[in-house]
């Protein structure tokens, strides 16, 4: 695809970067840190359904894994997920090296435990009361999880936000199990957002690594301010 | 349509609560459960709403033990007695979604999903008989208000027409006026009695004799572990058959 800069930035200083570049990074690192982060919310809201309301064997164990999960060193987790998926690894058939698809897997295993742990809370925090009025009304137990995830709808909301923000920062997983490769034609493959502001640096691009920086600040800020706001209820949202 | 509960013995771990319990409810009839603090008239209602099952004896409704059939029975069962707690519990929503929360549950789920999504797009025209429940207990005019904005009062009025709304065949009320002033225990004791009007068989605990004398049919004296006496309301509180009853009545009354 052909770069035409002076049209796509006409009212703007001319910067010395691709927008084509840019916007693919941007992309890339949305793609995956919204997949990791769906897919995560997906597996985290039964486990912490579960957590919350269910006595089996080994809960306390479960627990302190999500409680180590939440602050486990990224890089690691990369580690893990890049020996996982290379020919050595149990998942070395299905050629994942450098892949989207392997950073996703290892942001799936950084958020899964914010949003777990932050929704553990979150459900916990429902009153027993309003789960039997659900079930003394004919609720099945379906129902009465439905009922659950509605009252704490707030605070899974911000487990979620909580664990994108957690994914789209990080630089240490997706940078190992990534590559942060970018294609001849000068667009991201698997180039984040983070771990482009780190080639950026280095090799002395410093305009496109501040713009990048700016965006992804802008990113992080919009996440928070809609988790702060989410923390004072809802914002007087009125709910239907 | 009977709801029994037939020589139930339950207990919390190795704290026995109940020893051959038994006390039935028929269609029409207000019966209230009286007795002290602690001594199992909470536990005794969620054994009768199916919540748990005895650890002896058995809970029977038209004279089906409902623990030896499936859960899917069983679910038939729950979903012919409505139960009103002590707190309002209400859900963080309108008080009409609050109402309807029965009738919904009752429905497939194909039919949840075009609700919510017709609700979605601002056409809440609501079921007629969560309307007609709110209406019983006064409050037809708050259906679109938040529930959180409602007062204690009008809070345990909605929990009431939210049991109502789905047209149980038992209602099972755990003191539910015991945090209310008197003109809401009034609205709710008058839900009551036109509950029973229409044929619902009603089971209330209570800590105030004076209501079970205004409203129950017949009184079940739950004392130690056991109901030590059940009779129509008149006899029990005139002429208690056994001693201790006369004096647990003496005693409530004084307060
Ligand atoms: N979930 C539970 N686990 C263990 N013990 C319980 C549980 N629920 C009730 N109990 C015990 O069982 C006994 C009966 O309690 P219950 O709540 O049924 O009494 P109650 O008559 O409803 O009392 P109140 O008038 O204060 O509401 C009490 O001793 C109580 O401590
Ligand atoms: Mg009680």
């Amino acid at each position: 695809m052909p770069l035409e800069p002076d049209t796509l930035t006409p009212l703007l200083i001319d910067f010395p970067f691709e927008w084509n570049y840019i916007r693919s990074i941007i992309y890339v690192s949305l793609y995956v840190s919204l997949t990791a982060v769906v897919l995560s919310t997906l597996f985290s809201l039964p486990v912490a359904l579960l957590v919350g309301f269910k006595d089996f064997r080994g809960k306390t164990l479960l627990t302190s894994i999500i409680n180590t999960g939440m602050g486990f060193p990224s890089v690691v987790v990369g580690l893990v997920v890049l020996f996982a998926v290379s020919n050595q690894g149990p998942l070395g058939s299905f050629d994942l090296v450098f892949t989207t698809e392997a950073m996703i897997m290892s942001q799936f295993i950084l958020a899964a435990p914010v949003i777990t742990g932050v929704s553990l809370a979150a459900v916990s925090s429902v009153e027993q009361n309003v789960r039997d009025a659900a079930y003394a009304m004919g609720g099945t137990k379906t129902d009465v999880a439905l009922v659950t995830i509605k009252e704490a709808r707030y605070g899974i909301a911000t487990a979620v936000l909580a664990g994108f923000g957690r994914a789209i920062s990080e630089v240490g997983s997706v940078l190992i199990v990534g590559g942060n490769i970018a294609s001849s034609d000068g667009t991201s493959v698997t180039r984040t957002i983070t771990t482009a502001i780190q080639l950026e640096a280095r090799q002395g691009r410093f305009e496109t690594a501040m713009i990048l920086g700016a965006i992804l600040v802008v990113l992080v800020l919009i996440v928070n301010a809609i988790v702060v706001r989410l923390g004072n209820g809802g914002g007087g949202g009125r709910y239907e | 349509m009977t709801l029994e509960a037939i020589d139930v013995h339950h207990g919390y771990g190795t704290e026995t609560v109940f020893e051959g319990v038994s006390l039935s409810v028929s269609p029409g009839e207000v019966v209230a459960i009286i007795g002290p603090s602690g001594v199992g008239k909470s536990t005794l209602l969620r054994l009768l709403a199916l919540f748990d099952a005895p650890n002896r004896g058995s809970i029977e409704y038209e004279n089906q033990a409902v623990w030896d059939v499936s859960e899917q029975r069983r679910l038939e069962y729950r979903r012919r007695i409505g139960m009103v707690f002590q707190e309002a519990s209400l859900f963080d929503a309108s008080v009409r979604r609050n109402a309807e929360y029965g009738l919904r549950v009752r429905r497939s789920w194909t039919d949840r999903l075009r609700h919510e999504l017709s609700s979605l797009v601002g056409k809440t025209n609501g079921t007629g008989d969560a309307i007609d429940a709110l209406e019983t207990v006064g409050l037809r005019e708050q259906a679109d208000q938040d529930a959180s904005s409602l007062s204690g009062g009008e809070a345990q009025r909605v929990a009431f027409a939210r049991a109502l709304a789905y047209e149980p065949d038992i209602l099972l009320l755990d003191e539910p006026t015991s945090d209310l002033d008197p003109r809401n225990t009034a609205v709710i004791e008058d839900a009551i009695l036109e509950a029973r009007r229409r044929g619902i068989g009603v089971v209330i605990a209570t800590h105030d004799m004076h209501q079970a004398e205004r409203i129950a049919d017949r009184v079940a004296v739950l004392l130690g572990n056991d109901i030590i006496e059940v009779g129509n309301t008149e006899t029990v509180f005139e002429n208690p058959t056994d001693e201790r009853t006369r004096k647990f009545i003496e005693g409530e009354l004084i307060y």
